[in-house]
């Protein structure tokens, strides 16, 4: 056989303990039933502080937000709600995220609304003094319109802004650099009309600054569209408003994958599959968006790069560091040059490390065509890695659980969800595990708290969604509870008085 | 010589033989072909003229424009060979990350336009790729351009089938050598070479020479990336063997400094996985046999590529008068810092006031400053300073930044440097602005 293609994932405390703790996490799926969602909230507020460390670094100031959509948790929420308030918050995108956020302890302040909004969100935001990002100049006035009609305090708006290009000219960098379209916000463009409709409503809504969100690992565009950003404000000023904030969110990222050398290898045999010079890695050689023309490699390969060097704090160090085009100066000496704070939204990178999706193996069989299949309890919804184009292995947990049963060799295996559908696959990957896996046998997704944990799941098919939990290390042990009974004051004597 | 046209000087570059001093090989003679001594500098010039010349003067008529996928020296041949016949050049590329080849291509009259990064979030129903985007683009109904088609136009291979090949023969007395190493980008060098020396001797062993994955060495493509070259074919080559960064400028200062070949990392690439590769053969071997390798560009755009991965190749003594030679415990002990409030009565009533030094870039400076201060960019400032005090001893001065740390830096270089009375803003404009202080914009 080949070198089986891992893709083990990055494991660091305090996840890597609790995969070390087999026992506990049977119980759990014994107990509550799989799927199992598993969270650790204390890594958020470690996460956070590491972001807070390259603001230090960059001696800059300003909020690192939490993007709630990420994960649903009251856990994580909760426990980010006792982080210093100056420098963590929380964005929220429905109006029942607004809710729990504000449930969770957080205070308007802290908490900024995001996404298309429709009324009720809207009003439930300006009625308690959350800030608003105006994705349009229609939802802005629409605000205004709320704002007046309701005899509401003034609004801190931050408009979400997009379509950042370069144009090629004197003047400018001689560079026309694309970006990626995007279906929300202003485009720049198209300013001009954004900064009528704040001055006209400027006694309904309060511009603190403008935002922006790039979804691309490319810092050059980001660093643009900071500069471009930087000069809007200006022009808000010169119309004698008083903005203090560029808001900037969309690929902080995640390495998922430990070793850059088996994600290479990796991509590499998937490319060879596809060109057909080596078996299939995938069910019935799906070719994540390469496709073979005449022995040409066409298409693009639509997978998240799972092993980053740079990915979370290093990279937002890395952007804050990139000289941005046409000034030279890097985005971080603009905001601090501009006295400008700088909020940012980490996505998925926020939660990285703080959980994992437990799935009981129901089935391992061996086809007569020679395909290992594991079917799990769970199904493609329950866990969506996958969905995001995020390649990692599951770590296999014994049932035997302290014992330790030697490895029968790397097998090849897919993985098959509980719903009676072709297309439930929790991956279409050919995964390799050190072992087969037996019935009883639990599989750890890991790092899924970050929009794969349960995005998609739902109860339709009447198959049980998983329940959440929140684990804390206790000592040489861990404690934990479902997710809603997590408050961050509970003490090892149990809640304090 | 005497020629009509600079397109005329392209090809028939010199086969010059390494000192076996220097590759360490008993057995084998190994030959440079140095296509970087082509007229724009690159073995590009060969296929971009082949590719573009019979269309150029026909697409003058039409004012079509020339476009190609370019990162780099394509890119520069084809925008001269624009320019030579009034037509303009574009380059699409997310690949150029060579800033000096930029700027030069610029400075050719090219356009440049950069598709977009990965997308953070995966979007599953985005089936599309930029470069099909691209080829649609170019497709449409109306749409003026002459598209070169690097990656899939046989004349690009042709150019060196018809000329780079037959050369070497040439230059060999009649004979292909036994070796012929390449590194793989269009992979139109390494597959017209090889076809012909192919057919002038079947025994030929030809090497391709890819970038490791985890690198980048500029005009390589990686074993993953040859595969969407519509001119690679595997069958072309007996062996592929990758090569790293460090390898690539290892090759490169060897060809610099030892044998006076002014060579860029492809060139260096290909030398050095030239010797590895015939390191293991030579061994064998008893009778005299040869080899041939291509030194695709020149040096000196890479300069910048040198120095981010190998800076001390660059090694320069510290700068006089330099701020970034101050350490961050002489700053402390050596700067006269002052709080808003002292600063604000030194402003109004000090006997002389002090000249306020803005260090912030122009259009901070712009938008909001200390009434009466004067803006002199940390970078400009620094360059000032290299050649003495800008101002007189009697001046004193107040320097301010964003939060206080360059100023300080600066306060300190300046009391180094002789100057009685340079303090700095403490805790920088942001803290003038805390602290409720007047700011204008004029």
């Amino acid at each position: 056989m080949r070198v089986p293609l891992y893709l083990q994932p990055r494991l660091e405390p305090p996840l890597s303990s609790l995969l070390d703790a087999p026992n506990l996490l049977h119980t759990l799926v014994d107990a509550l039933g799989s799927p199992l969602n598993v969270l650790l909230p204390d890594r958020i507020a470690e996460n956070a502080e590491r972001f807070r460390a390259v603001y230090r670094r960059h001696r800059l100031t300003g909020r690192i937000s939490f993007a709630h959509k990420a994960n649903r948790s009251s856990a994580l929420l909760r426990r980010l709600a006792v982080t210093d308030p100056g420098a963590v918050g929380v964005d929220v995108a429905s109006l029942d995220e607004l809710q729990h956020a504000l449930g969770c302890g957080f205070t308007p302040d802290r908490i900024t609304a995001t996404g298309p909004k429709n009324p009720d969100f809207l009003w439930l935001a300006a009625r308690t003094g959350v800030t608003v990002h105006p994705d349009s100049v229609t939802e802005l006035e629409q605000l205004a319109g709320l704002v007046n009609k309701f005899a509401l305090p003034r609004v801190a708006v931050l408009p979400r802004l997009s379509g950042f290009e370069t144009a090629t000219g004197t003047g400018v960098s001689g560079v026309r650099m694309l970006s990626r379209r995007s279906r929300f916000g202003v485009p720049v463009g198209e300013a001009g009309a954004l900064l009528d409709a704040l001055e006209r409503h400027r006694n309904a809504v309060d511009p603190v600054g403008v935002a922006y969100h790039l979804d691309t690992t490319g810092l050059a565009e980001k660093a643009l569209a900071l500069e471009q950003c930087v000069g809007i404000m200006d022009e808000l000023r010169g119309r004698g408003l008083d903005p203090r904030i560029v808001d900037m969110g969309g690929g902080f990222g995640v390495g998922y994958v430990e070793d850059a050398g088996q994600w290479e290898r990796y991509t590499t045999e998937l490319a060879n599959a596809v060109l057909g010079t080596r078996p299939a890695l995938t069910w019935r050689g799906h070719g994540y968006g390469l496709r073979n023309e005449g022995g040409t490699l066409r298409g693009a390969l639509g997978l998240y790069p799972a092993h980053r060097p740079k990915a979370g704090p290093g990279y937002l160090d890395e952007l804050l560091s990139t000289p941005a085009p046409t000034s030279g100066r890097p985005p971080a000496t603009l905001l601090l040059e501009h006295l400008y704070d700088l909020s940012v939204q980490p996505g998925r990178a926020l939660v990285d490390q703080c959980g994992a999706v437990l799935a009981r193996v129901l089935e391992a069989r061996l086809t007569g065509s020679g395909d290992h299949l594991v079917r799990l309890g769970m199904n493609a919804g329950d866990m969506s890695l996958e969905e995001h184009g995020v390649l990692v292995d599951p770590v296999l947990i014994p049932r035997s659980g302290g014992e330790q049963e030697a490895d029968n060799g790397p097998v090849a295996v897919h993985l098959f969800g509980n719903l009676c559908l072709e297309a439930d696959l929790i991956t279409r990957r050919t995964v390799f595990l050190p072992r087969m896996p037996r019935a009883g046998d639990l599989l750890v997704f890991a790092n899924t708290a970050g929009y794969a944990m349960d995005f998609h799941a739902h109860s339709a098919q009447r198959q049980p969604v998983a329940r959440t939990v929140a684990v804390t290390p206790d000592g040489d042990s861990w404690r934990w509870c479902l997710d809603d009974e997590y408050w961050p004051i509970t003490q090892s004597e149990g809640p304090a008085s | 010589m005497r020629y009509d046209s600079i397109t005329e000087a392209i090809g028939n570059t010199p086969l010059v033989r390494i000192d076996p001093a220097v590759h360490g090989l008993r057995h084998i003679d190994l030959y440079a072909k140095l296509e970087m001594l082509n007229p724009f500098g690159s073995v590009k010039d060969r296929p971009a003229w082949n590719m573009a010349g019979p269309h150029l003067a026909a697409a003058a008529e039409r004012d079509e424009t020339v476009v190609e996928l370019s990162s780099g020296n394509t890119a520069k041949a084809l925008a001269l060979l624009a320019g030579m016949h009034g037509l303009k050049f574009k380059s699409v590329t997310n690949r150029m990350r060579i800033p000096e080849i930029k700027e030069l291509l610029l400075l050719l009259g090219a356009e440049i336009e950069e598709l977009p990064g990965q997308s953070e979030c995966l979007d599953p129903t985005d089936t599309d790729d930029p470069l099909t985007r691209f080829h649609q683009a170019l497709a449409e109904p109306g749409g003026t351009y002459l598209h070169t088609d690097q990656y899939f136009n046989p004349r690009n291979t042709q150019a060196h089938a018809a000329g780079t090949g037959p050369e070497i023969i040439k230059d060999l007395d009649g004979r292909a050598p036994d070796w012929f190493i390449a590194c793989v980008g269009t992979a139109g060098s390494s597959t017209g070479v090889a076809r012909v020396l192919r057919e002038h001797d079947p025994d030929v062993t030809v090497v391709g020479l890819v970038a490791d994955k985890s690198d980048f060495i500029p005009g390589i493509r990686t074993i993953d990336e040859v595969h969407q070259v519509g001119l690679f074919d595997p069958a072309t080559y007996d062996t592929i063997e990758s090569v790293t960064a460090d390898e690539a400028i290892e090759g490169m200062m060897t060809l610099i400094r030892r044998c006076g070949l002014l060579s860029g990392p492809t060139g260096g690439a290909a030398f050095q996985g030239a010797v590895r590769h015939l390191r293991t053969v030579d061994a064998e071997s008893t009778e005299r046999r040869t080899a041939v390798f291509i030194v695709c560009d020149r040096a000196e755009s890479y300069v910048g590529y040198v120095r981010r991965r190998r800076p001390e190749l660059l090694g320069r003594p510290p700068r006089k008068n330099s701020a970034a030679t101050l350490t961050e415990a002489e700053t402390r002990a050596e700067a006269t810092v002052i709080d808003t409030d002292a600063a604000r009565r030194w402003i109004t009533g000090g006997s002389p006031a002090p000249l306020v030094i803005d260090l912030r870039g122009p259009h901070a400076y712009a938008a909001l400053h200390i009434d009466g201060s004067l803006n002199i960019a940390d970078e400009l400032f620094d360059e000032l300073l290299r050649g003495g005090l800008p101002f007189s001893k009697r001046q004193p001065v107040l320097l301010a930044c964003p939060v206080g740390e360059k100023s300080a830096r600066y306060a300190a270089l300046l009391t180094r440097m002789g100057h009685p009375d340079a303090r700095s803003l403490s805790g920088g404009i942001v803290a003038w602005r805390d602290a409720g202080a007047p700011l204008v914009r004029d």
